[in-house]
Formats: C-alpha cells, sequence, structure tokens
C-alpha cells in the first residue's frame, strides 16, 4: 500500500508542479480560434493589480490562454505521423488592414480579347532547334539576333519582286515596324489602364513628336478661342493660315451632270474588262468539259451503234488524244472565257 | 445619289456577270431610254434616266429608294447582290435551275437546293457559277451559287447540295428590314 | 311576299362577287346564344309545331275559297283584273309564319291595351279570315303561354318591316290603297262610307275588324306592304264572300261577345303574367336603365325603342320627347356594341335609324379576304388557276375591277406563298382599289402617292401605269415605308421614287405632278371591324387632330399638282380616307374647295352612296354629292370615301376676311392708328401699291414721331428676306457646331494651352526631338498584318 501512497503523492506533487486546467471566469471569454484569439471582458483587480502587477498580469493571460487551449482541445483532430493535429475553423474577427486591397491589374486589350475567345497562354521552351545552324537557339535574346544575323548571310528575292530590292533593308525596316507596334500598343494599353484620353489629332503625348503633329497642334491651338482665333495675336514670324483646320471636310455631291454616254463608256470599258478576263488555271472545270463530253460522245456513240446495228465501230480518236493530251491541254481549255465557253465544243475545237 | 466610282463599279459588275454574264450590256445599253447606276445610302439602284433626274430633287435623308435596289456595299466595301435584282437577273440568266414543286418551299425558307428537289438544270453549267433558280412553271424564285457542275450533279446524292442558296424570295418575308 | 323581302337592302348582285356580299352570321356571346336555345327546347315548341300544321290545314282551306272566289269574280266582274293580279301576289306570303290561333283572344286584349300595334291585329285579323269556318272551337283552347311567344315573334316581324322601309314605298303602297278602296266603293257603298270615317278619325271601335285593320294599314307608314296585302286580301273577301260568309260573320259575332266577357279575367291575367316582357314598350325609370341583366334583354330594347322611333306618334309614351328615347337607344346601342358614346352619337348623326343598325351589325363582320392581281407579271385568271391549285377557293371580286379576287377560304396562308412572294398579288382590301380607279392614272404621266405605306394602292397606280412614267411614293413614317420598298420590289416596280418627307411640305421639293393620290390618314371609322378599338378611343381631339392633318395634306397636295391648264391631261387629287365621319371628308373637300382653284369631278365609280352635300350644320358645296361613299352593310366593303378634284389654276383665292387677319398676324404690334390706316388700305390689293404712296406713307410715319417710326423697324427686322433669314440661322448653326468643336479640341490639347510655349518648341524643335518617324508605320504594319 506504500507503494500506492507513493505513487499518489508523487502524482500530487506533479499535479502541485501545474496548475489546473480548470479555470473560472465571471463573464465568458470571447474566443475566435480561427485568429487564435481570446478576448477577456472581464474587469481587472485593480488592488492586485496595484500590489504586484507583473505576477497578475501572467497569471491573467495563462488562465486565459488555458481557455483558448481547452477550446482548442475540443476541436476534432487527428493524428498525422504521430502528431495530433486539428484545423482551425475560419476566424471570426476581421483584422484590421494598413492599406487598401490592390486592385487587379487592368487587362490589356490582348488579355480581354483572349479571355473572351478563352485563349491559353502556352508554356514555350525557351530555346528552339534550328535545322540549319544544328543548334539550340533561344527564343529572343541577344544570342538570337546574332544566330538570326549569321542565319540569314543571304535572301532569296520573292519570284514577282523587284530584283533591286534591298531584301535585307526590307526585312530591317519589318523588324522595327514590329518592334515600334508592339511599343505603340504597350502605350495605348498604359493609357487604357489610366484611362487616358489619346487624341487621334492634334498633340497626342508623344514623348518626342514630330514636326508635323506639332503644326497641327499649333494650328489648331491657334483657332481653339470662342472667336475661332479670329482675335489671337499674331506670333513673330507666325505663317498665316489658309485653310480653317478644325472644320469638317466637305463632302461634294457628285450628282453634277457627267454626260450619261460618258458614263456609259466607260462602264462598257469596265464590262469588257470584266468579260475579257482571262480566269485562272481551272483545272476541275476543264476536267469537267473533258468528262462531259466524253460521256456525250459515249451516248452518241451507242445511239448510232443502236441505230447501225452491227455496223463497224468506228474508232474515234478525240477521246484517247484528249486523255493523252491531259495536263498540257487543260489550262488551255480552262482559258477560255466564260461567254465563249458556253458550250462544250469551243473547246474541243481549240484542243484540236 | 451618287455615282458609283469606277472600283464600285467594277465590283458591282463582277457580281452581275456571275450570273448574267455579257448580258449586263443589255443593262446599260437598253434602246427604250438611258438606264444608269447609282449609290444611295451604300445601296445600288438601277434605274432610268428621268427617274434619276426626278429622284435627285430629293435630298439625301428624304430618298428612301429609287428605280430597283440591286444590292448593297457592304461594310467591308463587298458588293452583296439583294434579291429585289432578281427581277433583272432573271430574263438574262445564263444558267439556270428549275425546282420541283416539293423543293419549293424549302428553297423559300431559305434552305440550299438539294439534288432531290432539283428538277432541271441548264448543260454545262459548271461548279461555282451564279446560278437563277426557277420553279418549274418558269417562276424565278432565288439565285445562289452552284455547288456542283452539271456532270457532277447526275452522279451526285439525293441528299447532296446542288446549289447554296444566296437569295431567295422568301427574303421578302424574313427580312423586310434590311431590304433597304 | 316576294316583294315584301328586298325592300330596303341593297340588292344583291348577280354574277361574279355576288358571293363577296353575302356576310355571314354576326357572332353574338355565347351565353345569348345559349338563352335562346334554351327556350326552343321548351315545350312550347311542340306547341308552335301543332299550329303550323293547322296553320297549313287553314290554308289549304284558303285556297280553295280563294279558287272559288275567282271564278265568282271572274263570272261577275269585268273590272276586277287588278285584284286578282294581287292575290297571285299575296299567294306565297301566306307562307309566312302567322300565329293563328291566339287571335280572338289577343284582339280582346289589344283592344283593351291602349297601346296596340296594328301589325298583330293585322294578322290577327288575317289569320281571322283564314280560320273563320275552321277554328271557333280551338279559339278557346288557347292559353296565356302561348300568347307571349308568339307577341315576341310579331315584335321581331314589326322590327323587320320598319328596316325596310322606304319613302319609294310608301308611294306605291298608296296608291295601291287607293285602288282597293275603289273597289270596295264600288261593290259596297255602306261600309265604304264608314271605312273613310275611320281613315279620318284614326281608330274605330264598333266596326267589322276588317275594316278596321284595313283602316290602320294605312293610317300607319310602316306597315303599308302587310297592310296593302292584308287590305288587298280582305277585298277578295269581301268580293266573294259578301253573300255567302254572312253566317260566319254572325257566328264570328258570337264569338266576339264571348271573347268580351272573357276579357276582363283574361286582361288581369294578363297583366300578371306580362311583368317582364311588355307587349308595348314602356320606357324605363331612372333606376331600370341602369340594372340590365343580359344583352339579350339590352338587344331586345334597342329594338322595342327602334320600333317606337318609327312610329313615334303612335307608339310613345306621351309625356316622353324624341330625345329620351334616342337617349337610351344611344346607351343601349353603347353597350351591346361596344362604342363609346361620343361615337355612336356620330354614327347616328350619319345613319337614319335602321340604316345604323345594319352598319353597326356589318362592322361586327369582318371583312372578306380580298387580293389583287399584279399585272405587271401576271394575269388574274392565270393567278386564280395558280392559287386554286393550291387550294384556295377564290372569285372575283365584282364586274368593276379587273384585278380583285376575294378569297372564301385557304388552306395555305396567303401572305407566304411562292405566288405572293414572286409579286403575282398583294393582298389589298377591295376598298383600296376604289381610289385609284378613281386617279385614273395614265401611261407616261407623273404621279404622287402622298400616303402611300404600305404600298397597296400606290403599287396598283405603278401597274395600271404599266412602269412608265414616274411614280413618287411618300409616307411620313419611316418605318411604314420599309413595307412600301418591299411591297414594290416583290411586285416588279421600277419605275417609282420612294421618299420619306411630310406630305405637308412636299410642295416644297416637288410641284406639277399630273395625279396625286392622298390617301389621308384618318380616324378610320371605316375599318371598325379591323380595329375594334376605335369604336372606343376616338374623341373629338383625335377628330380634330386628323381633320387638322388632313386639311393641311389636302391643301400641299394641290399645291404639288399641276394645274389643268398646264397639263394636258392632269391636275386631278383624289382625296380618301376610311374613315366614315363627314367631318374628314366632305368637310375637308369642302375646305380645299374654298382655299384652292380647284373642283369637283365625277369619281368615275358607278357604285357607292353619293356624298353628303348637306350635314347637320354643315352647308357644304353643292358639288360634293359627286364624291362617293361605300360603307361596310352596303358594299361589303370597308367605309370608304373617295372625292376627286380637278385643279384648274394655281390661283388662291383668298376670303378678305383672311386677309385681314393674316395682315394682322403680321402686325401684331402696329398700333390702333396704324391698323386703322392699314385697314382702309386693306381693300386694294397689295401689289397695286405704287412706289409714290409707299414714300407717302413712310414720310408721314416720320413725321408722326419717333415711336411710330420705330416699331415698324423692328418689324422690318424680324421679317428679314427669307433668303436672308436662313443664312443668318446657318451662321448661328454654324457657331454653335464650332463652339462644340472647340470646346472638345479644348479638353483633347491640354499640351496645346500655351500657344506661345508651343510656338517656341516649334522652333527649336531640330535642336529639341528626334522625330518619331514610325508612327505612321504602325498603321499599316497593323493592315499588312491583318491581310496576312
Amino acid at each position: 500500500m506504500d507503494i500506492l501512497e507513493d505513487i499518489l503523492q508523487k502524482e500530487a506533487k506533479k499535479s502541485e508542479k501545474y496548475k489546473t486546467t480548470d479555470v473560472e471566469k465571471n463573464v465568458e471569454l470571447e474566443l475566435d480560434l480561427g485568429n487564435l484569439l481570446a478576448l477577456d471582458t472581464n474587469d481587472l483587480n485593480l488592488q492586485e493589480l496595484k500590489s504586484h502587477k507583473e505576477k497578475y498580469l501572467l497569471n491573467l493571460a495563462r488562465d486565459n490562454t488555458q481557455l483558448l487551449l481547452n477550446k482548442l482541445w475540443d476541436l476534432p483532430s487527428e493524428r498525422r505521423e504521430d502528431i495530433v493535429v486539428a484545423k482551425l475553423p475560419a476566424g471570426t474577427l476581421r483584422l484590421p488592414r494598413e492599406k487598401p486591397c490592390p486592385k487587379p491589374k487592368p487587362l490589356t486589350k490582348w488579355q480581354e480579347y483572349a479571355l473572351e475567345k478563352g485563349i491559353k497562354k502556352k508554356k514555350k521552351t525557351n530555346a528552339v532547334w534550328d535545322d540549319i545552324v544544328q543548334k539550340w537557339i533561344p527564343r529572343f535574346g541577344y544570342k538570337k539576333a546574332e544566330l538570326e544575323r549569321q542565319k540569314d548571310w543571304v535572301l532569296e528575292v520573292p519570284g514577282n519582286a523587284d530584283p533591286m530590292e534591298d531584301q535585307f533593308a526590307k526585312k530591317a525596316e519589318k523588324k522595327k515596324e514590329k518592334v515600334s507596334k508592339n511599343e505603340f500598343q504597350r502605350l495605348r494599353n498604359i493609357a487604357k489602364a489610366k484611362k487616358i484620353k489619346v487624341p487621334k489629332e492634334g498633340l497626342p503625348s508623344v514623348a518626342n513628336p514630330s514636326s508635323d503633329l506639332l503644326n497641327t497642334a499649333a494650328k489648331v491651338a491657334r483657332v481653339s478661342t470662342a472667336s475661332l482665333g479670329k482675335f489671337q495675336p499674331k506670333l513673330p514670324k507666325e505663317k498665316t493660315l489658309k485653310e480653317n483646320v478644325i472644320a469638317p471636310k466637305r463632302v461634294k455631291r457628285d450628282h453634277s451632270k457627267i454626260s450619261s454616254i460618258d458614263e456609259k463608256s466607260s462602264h462598257l470599258k469596265i464590262i469588257d474588262s470584266i468579260l475579257g478576263k482571262k480566269p485562272k488555271l481551272d483545272i476541275e472545270k476543264a476536267v469537267n468539259r473533258q468528262v462531259f463530253q466524253e460521256q456525250h460522245e459515249r451516248s452518241e456513240e451507242k445511239k448510232t451503234q443502236k441505230s447501225k446495228g452491227g455496223k463497224k465501230r468506228r474508232k474515234t480518236s478525240i477521246p484517247s488524244k484528249a486523255r493523252k493530251g491531259g495536263k498540257i491541254s487543260k489550262p488551255r481549255v480552262g482559258k477560255v472565257n466564260t461567254k465563249k465557253g458556253k458550250g462544250g465544243v469551243g473547246g474541243g475545237r481549240k484542243r484540236r | 445619289m451618287k455615282i458609283l466610282s469606277d472600283e464600285r463599279t467594277k465590283s458591282v459588275f463582277e457580281k452581275l456577270a456571275k450570273f448574267i454574264g455579257g448580258n449586263i450590256k443589255l443593262l446599260i445599253d437598253r434602246p427604250d431610254g438611258k438606264y444608269c447606276f447609282r449609290e444611295h445610302k451604300d445601296r445600288v439602284y438601277y434605274m432610268s434616266q428621268a427617274i434619276l433626274d426626278l429622284a435627285l430633287s430629293c435630298n439625301k435623308e428624304q430618298l428612301i429608294c429609287a428605280g430597283t435596289c440591286f444590292g448593297k456595299f457592304t461594310k467591308t466595301n463587298k458588293f452583296r447582290l439583294h434579291i429585289t435584282a432578281l427581277n433583272y437577273l432573271a430574263p438574262y440568266a445564263q444558267y439556270k435551275i428549275w425546282l420541283k414543286p416539293s423543293a419549293e418551299q424549302q428553297f423559300l425558307y431559305g434552305h440550299h437546293v438539294l439534288k432531290s428537289g432539283m428538277g432541271r438544270i441548264t448543260e454545262n453549267t459548271p461548279k461555282n457559277q451564279g446560278v437563277v433558280i426557277f420553279s418549274m412553271n418558269d417562276m424565278p424564285l432565288g439565285f445562289g451559287t452552284s455547288a456542283k457542275a452539271t456532270a457532277d450533279c447526275k452522279h451526285a446524292d439525293p441528299i447532296a447540295i446542288v446549289c447554296f442558296n444566296q437569295g431567295d424570295i422568301g427574303e421578302y418575308i424574313r427580312n423586310e428590314d434590311t431590304l433597304i | 311576299m316576294g316583294r315584301k323581302a328586298k325592300f330596303g337592302e341593297e340588292k344583291q348582285k348577280k354574277g361574279p362577287g355576288r358571293k363577296a356580299k353575302k356576310q355571314g352570321d354576326p357572332s353574338f356571346p355565347k351565353h345569348l346564344k345559349e338563352n335562346v336555345e334554351k327556350k326552343l327546347k321548351s315545350s312550347r315548341q311542340r306547341k308552335r309545331a301543332r299550329i303550323a300544321t293547322q296553320k297549313l290545314e287553314a290554308k289549304a282551306l284558303l285556297k280553295e275559297m280563294k279558287k272559288a272566289a275567282i271564278i265568282e269574280e271572274k263570272k261577275i266582274k269585268s273590272a276586277g283584273k287588278e285584284n286578282e293580279g294581287i292575290i297571285k301576289k299575296q299567294v306565297p306570303r301566306k307562307k309566312a309564319p302567322v300565329p293563328v290561333l291566339k287571335e280572338p283572344e289577343d284582339s280582346e286584349g289589344e283592344g283593351t291595351t291602349e297601346y296596340s300595334d296594328s301589325d298583330e291585329e293585322l294578322q290577327q285579323s288575317k289569320a281571322k279570315k283564314l280560320t273563320k269556318t275552321a277554328k271557333k272551337s280551338q279559339a278557346s283552347k288557347k292559353n296565356l303561354f302561348d300568347e307571349d311567344q308568339s307577341e315576341e315573334d310579331d315584335d321581331n316581324d314589326e322590327y323587320e318591316d320598319n328596316d325596310l322601309d322606304i319613302p319609294d314605298d310608301d308611294s306605291e303602297s298608296e296608291e295601291l290603297g287607293d285602288e282597293e278602296i275603289e273597289d270596295e266603293e264600288g261593290d259596297e257603298g255602306s261600309d265604304m262610307g264608314e271605312e273613310e270615317d275611320e281613315v279620318e278619325g284614326d281608330e274605330g271601335s264598333d266596326v267589322g275588324e276588317e275594316e278596321d285593320e284595313d283602316s290602320n294599314a294605312e293610317d300607319s307608314g310602316d306597315e303599308e306592304e302587310d297592310g296593302d296585302s292584308d287590305g288587298a286580301q280582305d277585298d277578295d273577301y269581301g268580293d266573294s264572300d259578301d253573300s255567302d260568309m254572312l253566317p260566319i260573320e254572325k257566328a264570328n259575332k258570337k264569338l266576339k261577345k264571348k271573347m268580351e266577357k272573357e276579357k276582363a279575367d283574361a286582361a288581369a291575367e294578363e297583366l300578371e303574367m306580362n311583368v317582364t316582357t311588355h307587349d308595348v314598350f314602356q320606357f324605363p325609370e331612372g333606376e331600370e336603365v341602369e340594372k340590365m341583366e343580359g344583352l339579350q334583354d339590352v338587344q331586345q330594347r334597342m329594338k322595342d325603342v327602334i320600333m317606337v322611333l318609327s312610329d313615334f306618334k303612335r307608339l310613345r309614351e306621351p309625356n316622353r320627347s324624341r330625345k329620351e328615347y334616342l337617349e337610351l337607344l344611344l346607351k343601349d346601342l353603347c353597350l351591346y356594341y361596344s362604342y363609346n358614346e361620343f361615337l355612336m352619337e356620330k354614327l347616328m348623326e350619319i345613319f337614319p335609324l335602321s340604316e345604323l343598325m345594319e352598319f353597326l351589325e356589318a362592322s361586327e363582320v369582318t371583312r372578306p379576304v380580298t387580293l389583287r392581281a399584279n399585272s405587271l407579271k401576271t394575269r388574274r385568271r392565270d393567278l386564280a388557276q395558280a392559287l386554286i391549285s393550291r387550294g384556295v377557293n377564290l372569285d372575283p371580286i365584282g364586274k368593276w375591277t379587273k384585278v380583285g379576287l376575294v378569297v372564301f377560304n385557304s388552306q395555305v396562308p396567303l401572305g407566304a406563298t411562292p405566288e405572293y412572294l414572286a409579286g403575282h398579288y398583294i393582298l389589298q382590301g377591295a376598298s383600296s382599289l376604289l381610289p385609284v380607279m378613281a386617279l385614273a392614272p395614265q401611261e407616261n404621266e407623273r404621279i404622287l402617292d402622298m400616303c402611300s405605306a404600305p404600298g397597296g394602292k400606290a403599287s396598283h397606280i405603278a401597274a395600271i401605269m404599266k412602269n412608265t412614267g414616274v411614280l413618287f411614293a411618300n409616307d411620313a413614317n419611316k418605318d411604314r415605308i420599309k413595307a412600301v420598298v418591299g411591297n414594290f420590289h416583290r411586285l416588279g416596280i421600277v419605275n417609282s421614287v420612294i421618299t420619306n418627307v411630310d406630305g405637308r411640305k412636299y410642295s416644297t421639293i416637288m410641284k406639277g405632278f399630273d395625279r396625286i393620290l392622298l390617301d389621308a390618314p384618318c380616324t378610320g371609322t371605316g375599318v371598325l371591324s379591323k380595329d375594334p378599338s376605335v369604336k372606343t378611343n376616338k374623341d373629338q381631339a383625335d377628330i380634330d387632330k386628323c381633320v387638322n392633318l388632313q386639311r393641311e395634306l389636302i391643301l400641299s397636295a394641290i399645291d404639288c399638282l399641276s394645274s389643268a391648264d398646264k397639263s394636258k391631261s392632269g391636275g386631278y387629287l383624289v382625296y380618301s380616307t376610311c374613315s366614315i365621319l363627314p367631318e374628314e371628308n366632305e368637310c375637308v373637300v369642302d375646305f380645299a374647295l374654298k382655299h384652292r382653284d380647284v373642283r369637283l369631278v365625277p369619281t368615275g365609280l358607278d357604285f357607292g352612296v353619293d356624298g353628303f352635300a348637306n350635314f347637320r350644320q354643315h352647308r357644304l358645296h353643292p358639288s360634293l354629292k359627286l364624291s362617293k361613299r361605300f360603307y361596310p352593310h352596303t358594299q361589303n366593303m370597308d367605309g370608304f370615301f373617295v372625292a376627286k378634284l380637278q385643279k384648274l389654276s394655281n390661283k388662291i383665292p383668298q376670303s378678305r376676311k383672311e386677309r385681314r387677319i393674316e395682315e394682322a398676324m403680321e402686325n401684331p404690334e402696329g398700333s390702333d392708328k396704324e391698323d386703322s390706316e392699314e385697314s382702309q388700305e386693306d381693300e386694294k390689293p397689295v401689289p397695286k401699291k405704287s412706289g409714290n404712296k409707299r414714300k407717302m406713307e413712310e414720310i408721314t410715319k416720320v413725321i408722326k414721331g419717333d415711336k411710330s417710326q420705330k416699331k415698324p423697324k423692328l418689324d422690318s427686322d424680324q421679317q428679314l428676306p427669307k433668303g436672308q433669314k436662313r443664312h443668318v440661322q446657318n451662321v448661328a448653326k454654324n457657331r454653335r457646331n464650332l463652339f462644340k468643336m472647340v470646346k472638345n479640341r479644348r479638353n483633347l490639347f491640354k499640351v496645346a494651352k500655351n500657344r506661345r510655349n508651343l510656338f517656341k518648341i516649334l522652333k527649336n524643335r531640330k535642336n529639341l526631338f528626334r522625330v518619331a518617324k514610325n508612327r505612321k508605320n504602325l498603321f499599316k504594319v497593323a493592315k499588312n498584318r491583318r491581310k496576312l
């Protein structure tokens, strides 16, 4: 029995060491488990606070923490890798914030469009294999530019292009345009995001406005008064304006009496040019015509056979020729204009 | 009422030529008086000179229509024929398709012409050619583009499309508002 | 009788189009029909059948008697031929259902009640004669129940009779009556004397019933036909029976006495039984008017009132005026046909009562669908064939048009057949063919349809012109003009110019039309069957609005017209409306006659009713009779009005009064003195004023003083010459626009605020800026991209 008492005493000592988990409070604490927050609304014991401040506060804090922890233990818990885990509920107290939430970035025009159409960005590899140089080439950057220069040491002149044209310059120009367009779109997106109205005429907010731009802006500015610039003093060396800059351009109604003969002749000319136009190589058309003709001839043949009974079969050379001639003859057939080509006969004659 | 620019005249005539070919000349060079094409609010009208002269006294807002409307220019500057031009297309048509009575109604609802509904077709009609569509008793019903050449038609499926509907007189009811 | 049947009505034309004139039965509310049926199913029906058989017997008997009479007559008389003819005519009338059995009791009842209607008596008497021999015994069998029914029937009969009366018949019948009397004179002098007494003394009491009835018939204007026929019959009897039938007469007198005895109790009974259904209409008291149980009661009362009004002198209640009756009728009509009182009043002004009822009934029925064959694309025969093969049942409208077809029924929607879409016909009311026919367009003319939407009439004009000349189709409504465009293209009309202008300002655009059709917008009182909402939602203000518009339109139309002295064939204006109110029709035309140099010419339509030359308080131009009116109940087309005017010259006649008013309007600020002076000068036409005189006036004004001088100056400022005024307006407008633009610019170019700085920048630009070259190129690139 001694042993038992011994154990009990030890236990008692142990329990003395730790304070009890039960805490009594006059007013229940407000607990916000999500934020691990406990709010004690009980009055402080002022006497105690004055006499031994630290100890009192420490005790109070411990008690309240104990209550919070008690509540935490009530939460449904599970064991994961020898650790007891509980999931906290969502916090109820809204914590104040120093600054407002950042707004989502305004979408660019492309992003809007992509969103609308459901286009998703695909991840691209950084480098692309190039067959010509047999290397992995990065998609952009100085390395790519360098390789490009190496690769395009010679350029093909396209079939219908002017042979004297500098293809390199052309390419460079293209590239520049591309870049400037990109820049333009970037600026436009920024302007849109900041809701800046970009004027279509006059002086747009360009970093380096051109002289044309500035000229028109100056003209517009000059007449932008209530009197339309009438009483605006002339600046030194300023030129007088000839035309009214801001008046809308009048479109003349041109139902002036153009003589109907003129009109008719010009119309007829246009019609002739349309009708005389050579159609492109129309293989299908030629084939159709061919097929039709063959069918026609075959049926003719059958008819003659039937009517003439056992007479000797005449072998017509035309179909075989056509079959042989096939591709060479077809384009020619196709070139016959629609009007002339009304009947298949015309085409046939030409082939012969 | 404006005179058509050369470019526009060309696109109008090209479209007309698809259907009536060289017969366009007959529209311009008429024995019974001077006739002309004019443009008004992007629509192309065909009328006699006498009517034009009188119509010119109305201003743009007041004038709704003069003579016959052939079609309109789309926002992309292409010319589109209206069904209202059928009065002039039908008599001059180069290629024709006649519809069986059973298929008339289908066509008038804006459907394409199927092989099964085709009664007759002009010999030698090429593919993608403008054709005018008639009922069996020679009443013009609309126009379209042939989807198959005459030769192919013979071997085609009964449900194969022979001609694409580009305009039919059912449009007078279906889209009356857009005709002007 | 055959003669009686169709008197008041417009006779149906024979030949094609006859079916079109037929109208279906008016549709009544359901509950009404049920009521009627219930009645029919009652035991009375059976009784009626019994009566009918008895009647047939009586008829057979009568025939025999008649034959005998005729034979006798032939023997005795040489001058009796006329009577014979009458007999023959009258034979079929006997077939009409007549309450044969009831008369003995009835007659006595009527003898007591003040308001006896002659028709009943007549029938009774007739019946009496028929059954003189046969039915003494049956007389007592009758019960009151039976009576009620038969009386109702009588009422209906009377109503019809009233409808049919026409003044012409009056005279005819009177003549006939005279003849009969003469005959009688020849035969029996004694009777005749009595009869004449009665004629003067209105109602006799002691005389034999035959004579009594005769006199009644001649007295009352409405029932002359019945009266005549009966009278004629009576004569026959009188001729033949005088000697033979005396014992029967005696018996009859006996019977009469019996009846008189019974009369007292019978009358008492009747009073009890007939509380609800008065055999003669009694004017309802204040509350009764309000609490009517059903529409049927209303209908009954309407009929009663109309009956009373038709013979007002005799049937009225002594202390009620005609006005009271009319008001009651008005209320009932409004209730029954669901009109508002205003419109009903108007209609009552236009039509006599009998015609009014016909009109109202006809307005409840929808008109048959009609269509017009497009003569530009097809012929009517071909079209009819094509449509018949599609399962449409149709006929030509009538002889008067070569393009109209009327559709009875159709298995396919008429607005969507291939023929319709191909423009072989257009759906169009029969009435809308009329104004075009009146216009009579010729080829190679310039014609204007001022209010053309939806283009039915205008396309008709074009079809008649065979696509020659120029047709202007105008409508002020931009939405409705689309229908015109669609229809014109569908129908293949190529000579048209379609405009969207306010018709009142059309003369500013174009003048010198050879013919103009003005189908003016109106209240639509002629097409009540199409749009019943008109019945209730129109009032005086609406009509005034319409009239104003119509006046302006008709003047503008006349201004657009080339005058007859300049145009070879033309100078004609056709004014039409689908309203039947004279305010919108005759009065408007009359207004035009007063304000422009035009005259009315015949429309060239050979049917329809002549327009009113006088209407109520309006005294219109007598030539307005040349205009034509069409009503739903006579022609079975929508109510319509057509007048054709010819413009004689461009002169504008102005009454002195108006001129004065106008001038007063021009110088509203002028002082009194000036006014008086001017009014003196007004007598002379303005242009005659010589230059000297004007100078004189000015000088006098200057002398008079500053004040009087200033005011005219102000006036003159206000009245700038037209050209200058417009110029000033334009300038002002431009200014305003410019200010707006400037404002916008200012917003846009904040950079450009400081002009001076800007200029400096410009000057130094070479040093300051590198040019951004590529901006222009950007667009090119964008374009290329799109192409790619």
